[in-house]
This record gives structure tokens, C-alpha cells and sequence, in this order.
């Protein structure tokens, strides 16, 4: 498997660090069911049989956080996005939300 | 470097590998929200922009070096008494971090027509000619130890930049895997 950083190019696995899953969100601390949405942010995971979306750490290059697009059952990884770029388009969709 | 075997090796490979002890490194790191900012004033410091992407720029005896994003080593020659990072800092001051890394770094160069054909099966990267170019900068590791490669602009070979902690550690590799195509069997 190798994956395509954004700065850097196509790069073996030993160059990453995986960390898991990039779709939780962290939760407001402030809600009434705060712990209860810890508890599935910290825990909580799907098995999902077909394309997820992964944070990977580019260590031994550009120390960039990458969202990578990954199938699980054909390790084909169809996108890959700065973690920075993903994290401020999703503030900005929020903040426009509410 | 030191190793009879290898010097033989290198000297049948054509290759020459020196450390590049008389220049001076500095980090610069831009400062949030002072891209355009740092862009001008580099600009007018240095005589040349600074590389966005993972390339070199070359500028009246200094090497701009893209380091990751949103920071740079300068490598140029050590004059005597003077510590570029000083006048750096006065002139991209508020705008970057500017850090003297000279202690920290070390510059290792392969010379040689067959540079690229010994680093290729030596390293993880693409070293084909059209995919690192002249001037094309990776970040990296070479047997287990980080560093920075980038083709030399004038196409004479490479540069490495690795922490000095692991200089003789990675010369040694450098000469082994320089040396490796001709190595008695
Ligand atoms: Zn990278």
C-alpha cells in the first residue's frame, strides 16, 4: 500500500503512522449527554466493509495529518486530503449551519 | 568513508561523497497569517521566492530549500565571523521563525554519473529522472534515519541534510550504498 500525500507525493507505508478513524467529531463537553457522546467518540466504531475515511500522519516526511479514503477490502485508497484542510471546511459548514 | 573497501568502490563508481562542513543552515518557519507577508520580504532577502512546493531555489551562492510546509533551510557559505541567521532574523523578523541549525544539520554531497543508480534500489523513493527532477526535494528516510534529499539543480548529483546525531551512521550507510554496484562478491 502507498499513499499519496499532498506535499510530499506517492510515499511507502513506512513512512506513515495510522491513527484511526477521521469521521468522529469531538463532541461539545457542555451537552447534557456529554459523557455519553464521549464515551462513543472515544469507543464507538463501525467495521465498515468498503471505503472509509482514515487520519494518517506523514512521519517520516512533511509531518503533515492526512484524511485518507481507503477501501477496506481492496486497500484502494481513492482520496487523500490535509487533515488541516478537511478540519477547516467542517468548522466553516458548522459555523454556516448554525 | 573511511572503510578501504568502500574508498575502492567509490573510485570505481566514479563518486565523490564530502561533507559540506563550511556552510551555514538556517531553519525559517512562516509565522500564521504572514504568507504574503514573508513572501515579499524573503523575496527582496534572498533574491529569490521561497519554493511552495517540495523544490529548491537557487540564489547568488544560497540554497533555498523547501523543508515542509511553510518552512525552508537556507544553506550558504560560511563567512568568516558573520551568522547569516542574524541578518534572516532582522529581515523576515515578526513574519517567520528564524533558527541557526548549522550545529544541528549536516550536509552530506554524492557527485558522480551514477549517483542516481546507486541511491535507486537504496531508498524508498522514485529517483527516475522524470520523476525527481533536477531541484525536486523529498523528505524522507534511508535506513531508518530521516532526511532530506534533493537533486542538485545543475544535475552533478545530490544533497542530503541529516541531524548531526546520526552523521556517521548515515555517511556510512551513504558510502556502503554508494559503493554497493561494483562491491567484490
Ligand atoms: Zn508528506
Amino acid at each position: 500500500m502507498r499513499i499519496r500525500c499532498p506535499h510530499c507525493g506517492e510515499r511507502a507505508l513506512d513512512e506513515f503512522t495510522y491513527l484511526g478513524d477521521a469521521s468522529v467529531t469531538r463532541p461539545d463537553p457542555t451537552s447534557p449527554d456529554a459523557a455519553g457522546e464521549f464515551y462513543a467518540y472515544a469507543y464507538e466504531r463501525r467495521n465498515i466493509a468498503g471505503p472509509t475515511q482514515e487520519l494518517w500522519y506523514h512521519q517520516a516526511g512533511c509531518h503533515s495529518w492526512l484524511v485518507v479514503t481507503r477501501d477496506t477490502r481492496t486497500h484502494e485508497i481513492s482520496d487523500v486530503k490535509l487533515a488541516e484542510d478537511v478540519a477547516s471546511k467542517r468548522i466553516k459548514s458548522t459555523a454556516g449551519a448554525a | 568513508m573511511s572503510d578501504p573497501q568502500n574508498e575502492a568502490a567509490l573510485k570505481r563508481n566514479g563518486l565523490t561523497i564530502s561533507k559540506r562542513e563550511d556552510v551555514a543552515v538556517t531553519h525559517v518557519a512562516l509565522r500564521r497569517g504572514m504568507q504574503a507577508e514573508l513572501e515579499k520580504r524573503a523575496s527582496a532577502a534572498l533574491g529569490v521566492s521561497l519554493p511552495a512546493t517540495a523544490r529548491v531555489a537557487e540564489a547568488s551562492g544560497k540554497l533555498v530549500v523547501w523543508a515542509g510546509p511553510e518552512q525552508w533551510l537556507i544553506i550558504e557559505p560560511r563567512s568568516t565571523g558573520k551568522d547569516p541567521s542574524v541578518d534572516l532574523a532582522e529581515a523576515l523578523k515578526g513574519a517567520a521563525s528564524i533558527i541557526d541549525v548549522s550545529d544541528s544539520r549536516v550536509i552530506f554531497r554524492v557527485e558522480g554519473q551514477k549517483a542516481t543508480e546507486v541511491l535507486a534500489p537504496s531508498m524508498a523513493i522514485d529517483f527516475h529522472d522524470q520523476v525527481f527532477k533536477r531541484g525536486d526535494v523529498a523528505i524522507t528516510h534511508a535506513s531508518h534515519l530521516g532526511v532530506m534529499v534533493w537533486r542538485l539543480p545543475d544535475g552533478s548529483g545530490y544533497e542530503f541534510a541529516c541531524a548531526r546525531t546520526y552523521a556517521v551512521a548515515f555517511s556510512e550507510w551513504l558510502a556502503d550504498a554508494c559503493g554497493k554496484l561494483t562491491r567484490p562478491a
